[in-house]
């Protein structure tokens, strides 16, 4: 009836952010955070998220300015045509190759922990059509899958850390505060990053149905993942110890491995495929991101056919590490580590551009968010 | 060959190719004609067109009116015009009646009465039933009502069955179907608008819908739609769903099809568009949902409780046709390590001795089902229970015996196909039974990615659909203020919403 304008609603932002940044639990982000905080890695998220609270502030500030312009037309409009296009070309090389980076740990996952027979480039092809497919759909249906599984993502989610919880023990917990408060420190600024794709989400700005929308969805979001990551995080020190995770790749799976149910036993088989379908949505997420900012450094009004393109390129770079256990696990704590000063400083160089413009100046009564 | 059959889906018949047809103009130019003022050629005329001694039905009957001193014939299909009507208040007034008037109309005891002039509508009168009067010297013919055509009467539902609340069910005949809705919603703006449809057997199909309430939009669009048919003949309703719908190779239904007058009634209730046609015992619902596949009349007829009870296991058993099948392929070919030791040695002692792939075995138990199930319905009755015997002994039981399947396998297609049947619509039915395949076959290559991999990308394709320009999975996403009639529904002192997906010109129901 009503003839869809290609927006989404509050609830499919939410679930778009939860499903694309949470999962992030899953694969071997935590193990970054416990080599360097070791029993305290549980503490990072939330400093993380105080850190980065200002930089996402200032985005979502910027960006309401500009009333349906996507990031990377503020960007133009700000930096001028030449550093503009440096910039977003950096945004994009950042992004294509986290993209690169983490869906060869995704199949590494797939591939190690589930099917060690079946060659690696099948599962990658696989993974990339789905998220050719649904990427190709549109953010709209991006975000009706997403709000439809989230539900029972996150049950499943939960179960398996109630049930880690029960298993674990208190005592692994301590000393509280890990390598000291230094250490924690450093190491949560060098990976703040963690949570940059809160910047990139600026990028799907225009889509959003509104500007409340957005910074309600943005702040909503941004507590649920800072909140399920630090759970997550002291659930795996109650169960394996921090030594005991620094040596896995991928505590999420061992821990759906670890924990049983009463007489269940062997219970990953109801954990790995909703953490599939969020793996799924996530990469149909960050696939949509790379064409649409591709799509708007070299002016291509219709992104959707660079899709395909795109996953073949990320299937083939993806395959070159010999042993992406090892090789992929440095390249993304690099990848975390080159990302942060642009996560950190980007949005404050644009904040003060806009100011210095007096762009900002309508927004001063706006309420705070 | 596999090449071959997608380009015959795929392409349509654009190209036609040039027949030795013969042209009907010469016939057309005689029925666009005014009605001859001369009797005699317009006898010929029709007998000619009607083909008069080979078309065994067709009546030409003259007489002389004495009261106006004029020669008059009737023309009727006798098999499906009232032939006692026609003598009684038709035929006897005529030739009795010998004082002089000038009016016709006024010795013809019979209501309905019509004048027509040009020939055309003269033949459209006498094909729906009616009897067509013309006398000498008049321009003009008389069209009398007369029409009689068979069908059976009102009788209850078969293929929607319910234990609480009404059990009749459309008949053939759109007039009875109309007043069957027309009987539940006692309203002046309860419209039946009929709309011509094919060119050749001039089908009529009737659009019902509360003036009040139905979105004009949405109106115009299935209007239009219908109005823009090229059809010659479109027989009923099934047929023309087909002709109406948006993605005619999609695997799932867009338009909801029942045969119940009180579903029909309670939708259009709530705004949206049913479309009658005679020679239908059914009805067609536009635009249609997801959960309008999903749920059925009873579901509201139930107490709140009991309702979503068969709700719950509504759900459950669309799981359990979806995935059973496919997990077990999955967890015997792949994932061995994710089920319990003991339940392990139990399925692989009973596939010990069985030499297919589990994927083939599930594959071959599947088809079985499926041919017994499509043997079982055309079966004449009277030796339905031989297949059924037929059907699970040998089938089951001495496949078994024999080692080509394991009896998990039975159990595991004998409850997915157990379940299937607990989805209420046949369209639906269907999609989800094809999808078993896709997913078995999904599993057997890659497990339980392969199955999530399908089961994302049919996700995709659900919610990308849409139906009139209704998202398929409204109002859960994209969001609608609606009852929330989804999955579970409300109390109904709750459901105060008309679907908000729809546009109504009312929003609140009281």
């Amino acid at each position: 009836m009503q003839e869809s304008k290609g927006k989404i609603g509050i609830r499919e932002f939410i679930a778009i952010i939860i499903l694309s940044t949470g999962t992030k639990l899953s694969d071997d982000t935590p193990t970054l955070l416990f080599k360097e905080m070791a029993s305290a890695a549980w503490m990072a998220p939330i400093i993380i998220g105080v850190i980065t609270f200002i930089p996402i502030y200032l985005i979502i500030r910027i960006l309401s300015a500009y009333k349906n312009k996507n990031l990377a037309e503020v960007i133009f409009h700000l930096l001028g045509k030449f550093f503009g296009f440096i910039l977003i070309f950096i945004l994009l090389l950042i992004i294509f190759s986290a993209l690169v980076v983490d869906s060869a740990v995704y199949t590494n996952i797939i591939t190690s922990m589930y099917f060690s027979k079946t060659p690696t480039i099948a599962i990658y092809a696989l993974l990339m059509i789905v998220c050719v497919y649904g990427a190709k759909k549109g953010i709209e249906h991006i975000g009706s899958v997403a709000w439809a599984m989230t539900f029972w993502i996150k049950i499943s989610f939960i179960i398996s850390l109630v049930l880690t919880f029960f298993h674990g023990q208190l005592d692994f917990l301590f000393p509280i505060l890990g390598n000291g408060q230094w250490e924690l420190l450093k190491g949560s600024i060098l990976k703040s990053s963690i949570f940059a794709d809160f910047l990139y989400l600026g990028f799907i700005f225009p889509f959003v149905k509104s500007k409340l929308d957005f910074k309600k969805g943005i702040w909503i979001s941004f507590s649920f993942i800072i909140i399920e990551f630090s759970l997550a995080l002291a659930a795996y020190t109650l169960l394996f110890d921090y030594i005991g995770v620094r040596l896995m790749n991928f505590p999420y799976h061992e821990t759906i491995r670890y924990i049983e149910a009463g007489f269940l036993e062997n219970i990953e088989t109801f954990f790995y495929p909703f953490w599939l379908v969020a793996s799924f949505i996530r990469f149909t997420f960050y696939l949509y991101l790379t064409a649409i900012i591709f799509g708007s450094l070299f002016k291509i009004k219709k992104y959707e056919y660079l899709l395909p393109t795109l996953a073949t390129l990320i299937i083939f770079i993806g395959l070159i590490p010999e042993s992406p256990t090892f090789v992929i696990f440095n390249l993304r704590e690099k990848l975390l580590h080159f990302a942060t000063p642009f996560f950190l400083i980007l949005p404050l160089l644009l904040w003060l551009i806009a100011k210095l413009k007096g762009d900002l100046n309508n927004e001063k009564s706006k309420p705070f968010y | 060959m596999l090449l071959n059959i997608i380009k015959k889906i795929y392409s349509s018949n654009k190209k036609i190719p040039r027949f030795p047809e013969k042209s009907n103009k010469k016939e057309i130019e005689i029925k666009s004609q005014k009605i001859y003022t001369n009797l005699e050629q317009t006898i010929s005329t029709f007998k000619e067109l009607y083909s008069f001694p080979i078309n065994n039905d067709v009546n030409f009957r003259t007489f002389d009116i004495r009261s106006l001193n004029k020669k008059a014939a009737i023309i009727l299909i006798d098999t499906i015009a009232d032939m006692k009507i026609v003598n009684e208040f038709v035929l006897e007034p005529l030739l009795n009646n010998s004082n002089p008037t000038g009016k016709v109309e006024e010795l013809l005891s019979i209501q309905a009465i019509s004048k027509v002039s040009i020939i055309q509508h003269a033949v459209d009168e006498i094909n729906k039933g009616s009897a067509v009067l013309f006398i000498d010297s008049f321009d003009y013919a008389l069209s009398i009502s007369v029409s009689n055509i068979h069908n059976r009467g009102v009788t209850s539902s078969e293929n929607e069955i319910v234990l609480k609340g009404p059990k009749e069910a459309f008949t053939e005949e759109s007039s009875i179907n109309l007043s069957l809705i027309r009987r539940r919603i006692k309203n002046e703006n309860l419209v039946a608008e009929s709309v011509p449809i094919s060119l050749r057997t001039h089908n009529v199909l009737y659009l019902v819908y509360i003036k009040d309430l139905a979105n004009e939009q949405l109106l115009n669009n299935i209007k239009n739609r219908v109005k823009a048919l090229k059809v010659d003949s479109i027989q009923n309703l099934p047929l023309l769903e087909q002709h109406i719908e948006e993605r005619k190779l999609s695997l799932f239904p867009t338009i909801l099809y029942t045969e119940r007058p009180d579903r029909a009634s309670s939708y259009v209730e709530d705004g949206y568009i049913v479309i009658l046609m005679d020679n239908s015992p059914d009805c067609l619902i536009l635009p249609a949902t997801f959960w309008s596949f999903f749920h059925i009349s009873e579901d509201h007829y139930l107490r709140f409780i009991y309702g979503n009870f068969t709700r719950a296991l509504r759900m459950l058993a669309i799981f359990i046709t979806l995935f059973t099948s496919a997990i077990y392929v999955g967890i015997t070919t792949f994932h061995s390590e994710m089920i319990p030791p003991d339940l392990l040695l139990a399925i692989s002692a009973t596939r010990e001795k069985v030499p297919l792939p589990a994927t083939i075995e599930v594959l071959l138990m599947e088809l079985a089902f499926g041919l017994i199930r499509e043997g079982g319905l055309r079966v004449p009755s009277s030796i339905g229970p031989t297949i059924g015997i037929v059907g699970a002994l040998i089938l089951g039981q001495a496949a078994v015996q024999a080692n080509l399947v394991s009896p998990i396998v039975v159990i595991v297609v004998a409850l997915g196909g157990v379940c299937s049947f607990l989805v209420p619509d046949i369209s639906m039915n269907f999609a989800i039974r094809l999808s078993r395949y896709c997913f078995i076959i999904a599993s057997g290559l890659f497990g339980f990615f392969g199955m999530t991999v399908f089961f994302t990308m049919g996700l995709f394709y659900m919610v990308s659909l849409k139906s009139f320009g209704v998202p398929y999975l409204s109002p859960m996403t994209p969001k609608y203020t609606s009852s929330k009639d989804t999955l579970f529904r409300r109390l109904l002192k709750n459901e105060i919403f008309r679907p908000g997906y729809l546009k109504p010109k009312d929003m609140k129901k009281n």
